[in-house]
């Protein structure tokens, strides 16, 4: 911790002005004239993270406090965001794990803000998703209800992984619309086998997203048990979502076979070699072929 | 919100097949059945991504071969699509049964995606470089090449003519005979890479998005940000979200013969490392040099010469036959030459890997992705070329393979 609280703000002003600055935003060619930034000296630029970093909690908070995203009508520069990238990239360094999780929880705690507008809370979860690790967790997922931070929470806790099942998990039966599908489709990434009963559940129901979807993280966990439902929801699709739900089967085969169960495997591939007829198929059935082929 | 495409209905999609087809009078290859194609066969072909480069990557995808465009998609249609030769959903383009090839020219977010899906539908595809936006999707595109037998040639064909030249031949001949003990080779690439030209802005506010441009279908698997019309139409390269700079621009064109030449079509850099100022978490900006080492040595350095002061820790060293013991001289000048690299055109014919397929493309715009992660990250970075994870860095790591947004996926 610093003997005395930096300033934050002198910091912050201290990065360098834009090459050439947007004269209008409202100006439809203002695109001509916005700015592009050469960046600050590396070495100054990385004692003002690290004045920022060393400041500790307080010190955090007071930048955070000065953050907007170019949405917000009080959006001034790019500056603050900047500077808290750079004390977040800063905080990654290899012995730096006490004061990353401090910053993490910093920003964290921001997340249910009244101050912060829904942009500026998107910021965070970004840079939740560069910084963040296991103390961050409870605080991403409890924006996951909130649709409008719910698909920048679920790719965060996708980049932190190790322990995001629970939150997700939780919300699996209660979401709807894009975020159950961003949530169904993260679960089945992490592999989380707690999931099955309510991903089986999904995939046996009757909203063809939800069912889309519940496939795809099934046929990510390998489950053995959804592989003759899946085949049969790529048979009966049409279009571009049986080459897709297809492309799933195979995946499944590939996990069965490679986790040592070559006889499901081989009813997978079986079943599409012989079912897949039409001409413009017969890649399918070829690559069922081939498949069936590596089993021996 | 709209997840998937409506259904094209029977009746929609044979009206749309008939008005594509009266044109021009063809039976697909794959409704006649024919194993390979024969020279006098007409190929139905879609273009997906009309802007910017897709008139040149359609032009390339149609050297060697006869190929009728009977579709073409882009997001910025929505008024003008009619479902029949215009699509905004490229989804509807690949159900189509006469399309055979497929160019994509769409900005490089989607290279990947639309890659695999169109090789799930049993398409052959010349997608624009750089062929990925992370390095983990470049593998799914290697996995659906090889699942489906497909076809796959990135757009950039430097490999070509680098493959002719009996100096690069020799020199691929010692790098792949294993029998250089110790390899001092360092490659400069020094400008070109138009890196202030392809940086993003950083003050940009909101702007109202075009009426008609499908906004949410051009973000796709990149996180839905604001509309700004600096990220589309070419410009789009200075955002992380869709591109990497002019590195991943102009780098794969640099890196397509040098991964030929160089005998590094298999394999990636173990350590990289980038003088650059901070990175912009949006906005990819300014940088000056990255060094990138193999593990055998060798030494690739891209210098900007846009910022800061020029790469000096070490000096341009081509390779020499002296470099090897007499011995091994006498191996390399017997080892046979390889055959000629195919066309796309030859690919699909003979159903052989074209010369820029989907394993040298990606190992060519890993190092380009490498590269940026050092940069975006500003420490040196270890990589492991066999697992594609970077070592003991998780920050950097997350870079690797960045989460999509649902409902798009590898």
């Amino acid at each position: 911790m610093a003997d005395s609280k930096p300033n934050v703000a002198a910091l912050v002003a201290q990065m360098p002005d834009t090459d050439q600055q947007q004269k209008n935003p409202n100006d439809p060619n203002a695109v001509k004239t916005a700015s592009k930034v050469t960046g600050p000296d590396p070495q100054e630029a990385q004692k003002a993270f690290a004045a920022i970093l060393d400041g500790g909690r307080e010190t955090i908070l007071e930048l955070i406090g000065a953050l907007r995203d170019p949405s917000d009508a009080d959006f001034r520069d790019y500056k603050a965001g900047y500077v808290l990238h750079g004390v977040c990239l800063l905080a990654g360094l290899p012995g730096k794990d006490d004061q990353r999780k401090v910053l993490a929880e910093a920003m964290a705690s921001q997340l249910k803000s009244g101050t912060q507008s829904a942009a500026a809370k998107r910021i965070l979860i970004r840079q939740l998703q560069v910084a963040g690790g296991k103390e961050s967790i409870a605080a991403i997922g409890e924006c996951l209800a909130d649709e409008s931070l719910s698909e920048s929470a679920v790719q965060a806790l996708m980049a932190i992984r190790d322990g995001v099942a629970e939150p997700l998990r939780k919300l699996l039966g209660k979401a709807g619309g894009r975020s159950l599908v961003a949530i169904a489709q993260a679960l089945g990434e992490l592999r989380d086998s707690e999931s099955l009963p309510a991903l089986r559940k999904m995939l046996a129901g009757g909203e063809t997203d939800a069912r889309r979807c519940a496939a795809v993280a099934l046929t990510n966990l390998a489950d053995v048990e959804s592989a003759d439902a899946i085949l049969k929801f790529a048979s009966s699709a049409t279009g571009w979502e049986r080459s897709h739900a297809t492309d799933l089967c195979f995946v499944m085969a590939e996990k069965l076979a490679a986790a040592g169960q070559k006889d499901k495997a081989a009813a997978i591939y079986t079943q599409l070699r012989d079912t897949r007829k039409d001409k413009a198929e017969r890649h399918i059935s070829e690559a069922a072929t081939r498949g069936l082929a590596a089993l021996k | 919100m709209k997840l998937y495409p409506r259904r094209v209905t029977r009746r929609h999609f044979l009206t749309g097949s008939a008005a594509a087809l009266a044109g021009v009078s063809i039976v697909p290859r794959r409704v006649l059945g024919a194993p390979e194609v024969p020279p006098s066969e007409t190929l139905g072909g879609a273009l997906i991504g009309v802007g910017g480069r897709g008139p040149g990557t359609w032009s390339e995808m149609s050297k060697g071969h006869k190929v009728v465009k009977l579709a073409e998609c882009d997001v910025k249609w929505l008024s003008q699509a009619d479902n029949k030769t215009r699509y905004t959903d490229f989804r509807h383009v690949l159900e189509r049964k006469d399309i055979d090839v497929v160019a994509i020219a769409t900005p490089p977010h989607w290279h990947a995606l639309i890659s695999i899906a169109a090789m799930q539908a049993g398409k052959d595809v010349l997608c624009e470089k750089p062929m990925t936006r992370f390095i983990a999707e470049g593998r799914a595109v290697i996995n659906a090449a090889k699942r489906y037998g497909r076809i796959y040639q990135v757009g950039t064909f430097g490999r070509f003519s680098a493959s002719k030249d009996p100096k690069n031949i020799l020199n691929r001949k010692i790098m792949k005979s294993g029998l250089l003990k110790n390899c001092e080779a360092v490659i400069i690439k020094r400008g070109g890479l138009k890196v202030k030209e392809w940086s993003g802005l950083v003050n940009a506010k909101p702007h109202p998005v075009p009426p008609n441009l499908d906004w949410d279908m051009y973000c796709g698997p990149c996180p839905m940000k604001d509309f700004h019309p600096h990220r589309i139409g070419g410009t789009h390269r200075g955002y992380w979200d869709y591109e990497g700079g002019g590195l991943c621009d102009m780098g794969q064109h640099y890196l397509d013969p040098f991964t030929w030449t160089w005998g590094k079509d298999h394999t990636a850099p173990v350590e990289i490392e980038a003088s650059a100022p901070p990175a912009h978490p949006e906005a990819c900006g300014m940088w000056g040099w990255v060094e990138l080492k193999y593990a055998d040595g060798f030494t690739l350095v891209f210098d900007s010469n846009e910022w800061g002061p020029l790469y000096s820790r070490k000096q341009y060293r081509g390779l020499k036959l002296e470099d090897l013991d007499e011995e091994s001289q006498k191996k390399v000048q017997a080892m046979p030459d390889e055959p000629p690299l195919l066309t796309f055109a030859e690919a699909v014919k003979t159903r052989q890997p074209a010369g820029g397929n989907a394993e040298v493309a990606h190992r060519t715009v890993t190092i380009l992705h490498l590269a940026n992660i050092a940069i975006r990250v500003g420490r040196k970075i270890k990589f492991d070329p066999d697992k594609e994870v970077i070592v003991g860095d998780e920050e950097a790591n997350r870079l690797v393979n960045v989460p999509m947004r649902a409902p798009w996926h590898l």
